[in-house]
C-alpha cells in the first residue's frame, strides 16, 4: 500500500535532501508544503500518513502546527526534522505529541532507525536514488542551498550557546543575500538599529573557503548579557563587556565553522578574533576596513535569548569564489 | 631501513618541529596538569619539561587566574569548541618576559592564546591544547597608534587659547544634541553671550589684553558650567554653550552665575585692571526649529535683545 507523505520546509533544498533520505523501497506518495498553513491544508484536504515537519519557517512554524494538529487532533503523525537541536525545542514539540525529533542534517541510518522502532516502515534501509523521485525543484536555488547550510550551523551554535548559559535561543530563519562591497554597510544597519554597537570580527579558512565571521552587539545588551554568563564581578566594566563579547563570540563562531564543516565535510582553520570596533556608530566601525571585494555571500543570523531582551548577530560573509565551491559542494552532496 | 628506524626518524623530526616552532605548545588534562611542554615554553619559562610534567598548571604558575582560566577552558572541554583569548583582554596568560630584553618597549611579552580540544579515539575530550602567540610587536603598536589618535582627536577638538571646544567640533556636538532633543523631546537650551565693548578692550590696552579677556571668560565659563554642558569659542570673543535636559529658568541661573563673576573678576594686565562685562542670549529647544543653526539664531536674538537694552544682562529669547 503506497503511504502518503508530507515533507514540510520552507528550504526547497532541505525539501530536496529530506525526499533523498527516505528509503529507496518504501512505497510512498510525497507531497510538499513550504510552510506549516500549507501543510495544514493540505492535511485537511488529503490523508497524510506521515509528515516530516522543519520548525523555523514563515507564515506559521513548526510551534504553531503542532499546536493546531494537536488542539484540532488531525490524523497524522509527525516526525520533526530540524536545524534547531536545543533540547528545549525537542522537548516542546514531543510534548505536543511529535513522534520524534531528527536534527539536520539528515542521518540516514538514524531516519531508518527511528521509522522502523515507530513501526512506520521496516523494509530495505538503503536512501532513495534521485532519479526515483520527482521533486518539484529540478533546479537548486542557490541562496536557498546557503539558506538551509546556515540553518543547519546555526541551529547547532544556538544550541551550544543553550547549554552554556542554560537559556532557550530563539532561532530565526537565516537571511542569505549576495551584497555588492558598498552594500555591507546597508546590510549592517539594517540589522543593528542601534546607536552604539561592539562588533568581533575573526577570518576562517579551508582549502579555497575562506570567509570571515561578524559578531555584532547592541552595546544596550552588555548588563544582560554580562549577568547571563554569571561572572563574578557585578558591576559592568570595559574589561567585563569585552570578556562577555568573547566569550560569545568564542562560542557562535567556533560552533556554526563547526557545523559548517561538518556539511562540508571540510576542516576549517580560524585566525585570533580582531575587536573591530567598541561603542562605535556604523561610520566607525567600517571606515577603517578597505574592501578588496566586489560581492560576497553574506548570511546574517538573528539571535535573541527568551525572555532576556538580549539580541545580537551573527554574519558570516563569503567572498564569491568560496561560494562557488560551496555550492558545488552542497549540490553534490544532494545529488550525487 | 627497518621500520623501528623509520619510525623513530618520524619522532626524531616531529620532536624537532615541534621543538623549533616560535610558538609555546602545552597540553594540559582535565585536572590542568602539563602534559606536553614544547622548547619555546622551556625557553621562556625557564622550566624544563622533566619538571613541569605532571604538575599543576596553576601551581607552577601562579600568575594565571585559575577561576577564569577554567571558565574559559569549560566550553573547550564540554562544548568542544576552541576558544581564543586575545591581549586586549588579558595581555598575557604566562608572565614571559619580552623576547628583545634591550630595546623593547615593554617588559612583559603581550600573548595571544588559542585552547582547542584534542579528542580522543573514543571521541571523548580529554586534552586540551594551549598555544601561546608573541604579539608584543603588535600590541606596542596599536597601543601608540591609539593613543596617538586621541592626542591627534584631542588637539582637533580644542580651541588653543581657551582649552574649550573650537566651533567646528562644538557644531558637531550642536547637532548631535540637536538631533538627540529631537528624537527623545527632551528640553534643552541653547546660550550664547560675548563680551561688551570688546574693541575697545582691544583699542585700549592692546591685542594680548585682549586674549587674556577671553580667556579669562572662559575660565569662568569653565567654572559656572555643569559636567554635562557643552561649550565651545564660537568665534573671536563669542561663547557657545548647550545645556541638556535643562529647561530655560535653571539655565538662566547659570548664565546670571557667568554674568555676575565677569562683572567681578577684572582682567590683570600689566600694571593695568580691565573691568568688563558681558551679554548673554538664551533659548529653550524646539521642536520646530528644524536643525540645529535655527536654534543659534534664536538665541542671538536673546544676545541681540540684551545689547539693545543696555549690556551686561541676561536675555531670554521668546
Amino acid at each position: 500500500m503506497t503511504t502518503p507523505i508530507l515533507i514540510c520546509d520552507d528550504s526547497g533544498f532541505a525539501r530536496k535532501q529530506m525526499a533523498r533520505s527516505i528509503p529507496e523501497q518504501w512505497d510512498v506518495n510525497i507531497s510538499y508544503a513550504s510552510n506549516g498553513q500549507e501543510a495544514l491544508d493540505a492535511i485537511q484536504a488529503e490523508h497524510i500518513e506521515l509528515m516530516f515537519l522543519d520548525l523555523n519557517m514563515p507564515v506559521l512554524d513548526g510551534y504553531q502546527t503542532m499546536l493546531r494538529i494537536q488542539q484540532q487532533q488531525l490524523p497524522v503523525k509527525v516526525i520533526v526534522v530540524s536545524g534547531d537541536v536545543q533540547p528545549e525545542a525537542r522537548k516542546r514539540m514531543m510534548a505536543m505529541g511529535a513522534l520524534e525529533f531528527i536534527r539536520k542534517p539528515i542521518d540516514n541510518i538514524k531516519l531508518y532507525e527511528i521509522l522502523s522502532e515507530c513501526g512506520i516502515y521496516s523494509g530495505n534501509a538503503s536512501p532513495s536514488k534521485p532519479a526515483t523521485i520527482t521533486t518539484p525543484e529540478n533546479a537548486i536555488d542557490e541562496l536557498d542551498a546557503y539558506r538551509e547550510m546556515a540553518n543547519v550551523a546555526m541551529g547547532q551554535a544556538g544550541e551550544k550557546l543553550a547549554q552554556l548559559l542554560d537559556v532557550f535561543i530563539e532561532l530565526p530563519i537565516p537571511n542569505v543575500n549576495i551584497i555588492e562591497s558598498t552594500e555591507l554597510h546597508m546590510a549592517i544597519a539594517e540589522i543593528q538599529q542601534s546607536d552604539s554597537i561592539s562588533a568581533i570580527s575573526q577570518g576562517f579558512i579551508s582549502a579555497g573557503i575562506n570567509g570571515e565571521a561578524l559578531l555584532l552587539f547592541n552595546d544596550s545588551n552588555f548588563a544582560n548579557m554580562v549577568r547571563l554568563l554569571k561572572y563574578d564581578q557585578t558591576n559592568v566594566s570595559e574589561q567585563i563587556e569585552l570578556e562577555a563579547l568573547m566569550d560569545i563570540s568564542n562560542i557562535l563562531i567556533g560552533a556554526c565553522l563547526h557545523a559548517l564543516s561538518e556539511q562540508l565535510h571540510v576542516r576549517f582553520g580560524q585566525n585570533h578574533p580582531m575587536i573591530l570596533g567598541r561603542h562605535c556608530d556604523l561610520e566607525g566601525l567600517l571606515n577603517n576596513s578597505v574592501s578588496r571585494w566586489n560581492k560576497v555571500v553574506a548570511i546574517e543570523i538573528a539571535y535573541s535569548i527568551e525572555n532576556q531582551d538580549i539580541h545580537f548577530d551573527l554574519m558570516l560573509l563569503f567572498p564569491d569564489k568560496a561560494m562557488e565551491i560551496i555550492f558545488k559542494k552542497l549540490v553534490n552532496l544532494v545529488e550525487s | 631501513m627497518s621500520n623501528v628506524m623509520a619510525e623513530l626518524e618520524d619522532l626524531h623530526l616531529k620532536h624537532d618541529l615541534l621543538g623549533s616552532i616560535e610558538v609555546g605548545i602545552a597540553v594540559v588534562d582535565r585536572d590542568f596538569n602539563i602534559e606536553i611542554w614544547n622548547q619555546f615554553m622551556e625557553s621562556h619559562s625557564g622550566m624544563s619539561p622533566a619538571r613541569v610534567r605532571g604538575k599543576s598548571l596553576f601551581e607552577m604558575f601562579p600568575e594565571i587566574d585559575a577561576e577564569w582560566f577554567r571558565r574559559k577552558t569549560d566550553p573547550v572541554f564540554k562544548l568542544k569548541t576552541p576558544a581564543f583569548i586575545i591581549w586586549e583582554q588579558r595581555p598575557h596568560l604566562f608572565k614571559f618576559e619580552a623576547y628583545r630584553p634591550i630595546t623593547s618597549a615593554t617588559e612583559l611579552m603581550y600573548q595571544n592564546i588559542t585552547i582547542f580540544p584534542l579528542t580522543s579515539l573514543s571521541g571523548e575530550v580529554n586534552q586540551i591544547c594551549i598555544v601561546v602567540y608573541d604579539v608584543t610587536d603588535e600590541a606596542i603598536s596599536k597601543q601608540r597608534f591609539e593613543a596617538a589618535n586621541k592626542q591627534l582627536e584631542k588637539i582637533s577638538r580644542i580651541d588653543g587659547l581657551t582649552g574649550l571646544f573650537n566651533r567646528r567640533y562644538w557644531e558637531e556636538m550642536c547637532d548631535a544634541e540637536f538631533k538627540r532633543a529631537m528624537r527623545t523631546g527632551r528640553l534643552a537650551t541653547m546660550m550664547i553671550l560675548d563680551i561688551d565693548h570688546f574693541k575697545k578692550v582691544n583699542d585700549t590696552y592692546g591685542h594680548p589684553a585682549g586674549d587674556k579677556t577671553i580667556k579669562m571668560l572662559a575660565k569662568i565659563i569653565a567654572k559656572a558650567i555643569r559636567e554635562t554642558d557643552i561649550a565651545g569659542r564660537y568665534g573671536g570673543e563669542e561663547f557657545t554653550i548647550i545645556l541638556p535636559d535643562t529647561e530655560v529658568a535653571s539655565a538662566k541661573v547659570v548664565a546670571e552665575r557667568i554674568r555676575k563673576l565677569a562683572e567681578h573678576l577684572p582682567v590683570q594686565y600689566e600694571d593695568q585692571t580691565i573691568e568688563f562685562t558681558v551679554s548673554i542670549g538664551l533659548a529653550e529647544f524646539h521642536s520646530s526649529f528644524g536643525e540645529y543653526m535655527a536654534w543659534i539664531e534664536k538665541a542671538d536674538q536673546g544676545l541681540y535683545e540684551a545689547k539693545e537694552s543696555g549690556r551686561n544682562r541676561v536675555i531670554v529669547s521668546q
